[in-house]
């Protein structure tokens, strides 16, 4: 069932292919850029690798890949309501429950391939490109990024597939979830002016501990109050799934 | 005798104060194809989305395979396969990649059905090209092999046979016979094309405002409707007297050319020849004699009009 069901989100060329192709694009343009950069004045640009490469790549992905997350997980959660799919999968006698895990996996699975290649491009080319013995990057550094990148992509797909559940309708849950994820997060951040103790569990926050970006909260705390956050659309996306009728 | 691969007990389904199908009762048999009538808005595709698992009964149970659905839905629907309303996919995958994906949902070793269910609605050659290519006729198609997927002892299917042309039709219904007949399977469908589904089915079942008017065999509910003969002659108004003097005559009306419409109480052979005997012995020159029944579309305009619950045997609710 997963494999069929990322076969059904990978085959949606729009935001999967598109999405795919703009983060390998944008870490494409970072390696251009910098190699531009290098060219024109060699003095102020050494390195062509190393530490310059990875900011950019890091800067790219996280960023472009929470919007294409967004996308694919938004589509994912409405697309069989929407396009009328999912009667059919009901009809195959399979579990709600089940058909909704097998969505869920599989949206990861479908980020991290959406993901893979800008990654791979620019972490490469961060590490083997000429650079500086002051400019070089370690494995932990490497790995922060990927650690960054796939953390934001991975909940904020989740969370916007729970959207898309909800919404049954594709407009809508894109809509919705790029509300969420531009205009709603950021907002969350001024609870900790209110009171930094529950500002430590809104959903910047506790991105930036487990990111390493914010050293404030634990991280156990954080890990749970991420938790609560992934888990509140994701449940609210499967009581629709149980109780809606197709 | 078999048990009923479909049985509902008193079904009622409401939206909100509104009752969609209202005390329902009915069973179908193994091996029999049913047509399911109702004009629009009856409640026929609610009830078969309950049958379905897709949609909750509001009281009522009902049995699939001798399983209560939704309880045990994933063992009733395990050999089940069924269209709704029409059939969906993904538009941007191929025909055969689709039916892999249906495949996989459904297991088993329904994987290994997907090159024979597209071969057995002539979608072979077709089944690597994208679904938003295929017309709508080759949808439905594509749905009925998505229904084998699961080598189904129980296919239903709401209105099967739209979007497809005069020849698609007879194919499909040829098809529909041979799952019954060749293959022993039973098929629920549900149709507003009456000239086939009168071709199609063993059994009726009528539906109106969410109730249940009538459930009995084809066969029935047409000897059930009125008959007569349409008798063209030289001389109506003779003709007339002479028939009506026969005695066996309930009715007769004047029609355009000569013809007489003779509405008979018992509709056999032996009235026709001695309506037909009498009218040559007193000299009426008879042109043509011609036996004409209700169709199932005269009856089933009839029974919906409120005219009639039937003769035959009444539905239970």
């Amino acid at each position: 069932m997963i494999g069929a069901t990322l076969r059904t989100i990978t085959g949606r060329k729009g935001t999967f292919v598109g999405g795919t192709a703009v983060l390998f694009g944008a870490t494409v343009l970072v390696l251009v850029f910098v190699i531009v950069l290098h060219v024109l004045r060699p003095g102020r640009n050494p390195s062509l690798g190393g530490q310059n490469m990875l900011d950019g790549t890091a800067g790219a992905v996280v960023l472009l890949g929470v919007v294409v997350a967004v996308l694919i997980g938004s589509l994912a959660g409405s697309y069989d309501a929407a396009q009328g799919t999912m009667r059919y999968l009901v009809m195959t006698g399979s579990r709600r429950g089940r058909i909704y895990a097998a969505r869920t996996v599989a949206l990861l699975l479908a980020v991290l391939l959406a993901l893979a290649p800008a990654l791979l491009l620019g972490c490469v080319t961060a590490v083997l490109l000429p650079h500086r013995a002051l400019d070089a990057v370690e494995a932990g550094e490497v790995a922060d990024v990927v650690w960054t990148s796939v953390l934001f992509a991975t909940v904020f797909a989740l969370i916007s597939m729970g959207i898309g559940t909800v919404m049954r309708s594709n407009g809508p849950a894109i809509a919705i979830s790029l509300v969420f994820f531009l205009g709603f997060t950021p907002l969350l951040l001024l609870v900790d002016r209110a009171s930094p103790t529950l500002g430590d569990l809104m959903l910047p926050d506790v991105l930036d501990r487990l990111t390493g970006a914010d050293t404030g909260q634990s991280i156990p705390v954080s890990a749970v109050g991420l938790g609560v956050w992934v888990g509140v659309f994701w449940a609210a996306g499967r009581l629709r799934v149980q109780r809606d009728e197709y | 005798m078999s048990d009923p691969i479909i049985s509902l007990d008193r079904v009622s389904k409401h939206f909100g104060a509104k009752a969609a199908v209202s005390d329902v009762t009915f069973e179908v048999m193994p091996g029999r194809c049913i047509g399911w009538l109702g004009p629009n808005g009856s409640g026929k595709t609610t009830l078969i989305r309950c049958m379905l698992g897709l949609a909750r009964v509001s009281s009522g149970t009902i049995h699939v395979r001798g399983h209560e659905i939704p309880k045990d839905v994933h063992q009733a629907l395990t050999r089940v396969g069924g269209i709704v309303e029409e059939p969906r996919f993904y538009p941007y995958l191929s025909g055969k990649r689709n039916l892999e994906v249906w495949a996989s949902y459904t297991g088993g070793e329904a994987r290994t059905r997907v090159d024979w269910a597209l071969g057995r609605v002539g979608l072979s050659d077709r089944a690597g090209s994208p679904v938003k290519q295929y017309s709508q006729g080759m949808r439905q198609r594509l749905g009925v092999a998505r229904s084998l997927l699961a080598d189904p002892e129980l296919l239903i299917l709401d209105e099967p046979s739209n979007g497809l042309d005069p020849a698609g039709i007879a194919e499909f219904r040829d098809m529909i016979r041979s799952f019954v007949e060749q293959e022993g399977r039973t098929v629920f469908i549900s149709s507003h094309l009456l000239d086939e589904v009168q071709k199609m089915a063993d059994d009726i079942a009528i539906v109106q405002a969410g109730k249940l008017v009538l459930h009995g065999s084809v066969q029935e509910l047409v000897a059930g409707g009125r008959q007569t003969l349409r008798i063209r002659v030289d001389a109506p108004d003779r003709a007339e007297a002479t028939v009506r003097a026969l005695g066996i005559v309930t009715a007769v009306t004047h029609g355009e050319h000569g013809n007489l419409e003779v509405s008979l109480g018992r509709m056999d052979d032996e009235s026709s020849i001695a309506i037909t005997r009498a009218l040559v012995e007193a000299g009426v020159g008879v042109v043509e004699v011609v036996r004409q029944s209700e169709s199932l579309e005269d009856r089933f305009l009839e029974i919906t009009a409120g005219s009639t619950a039937g003769e035959m045997g009444e539905a239970s609710s």
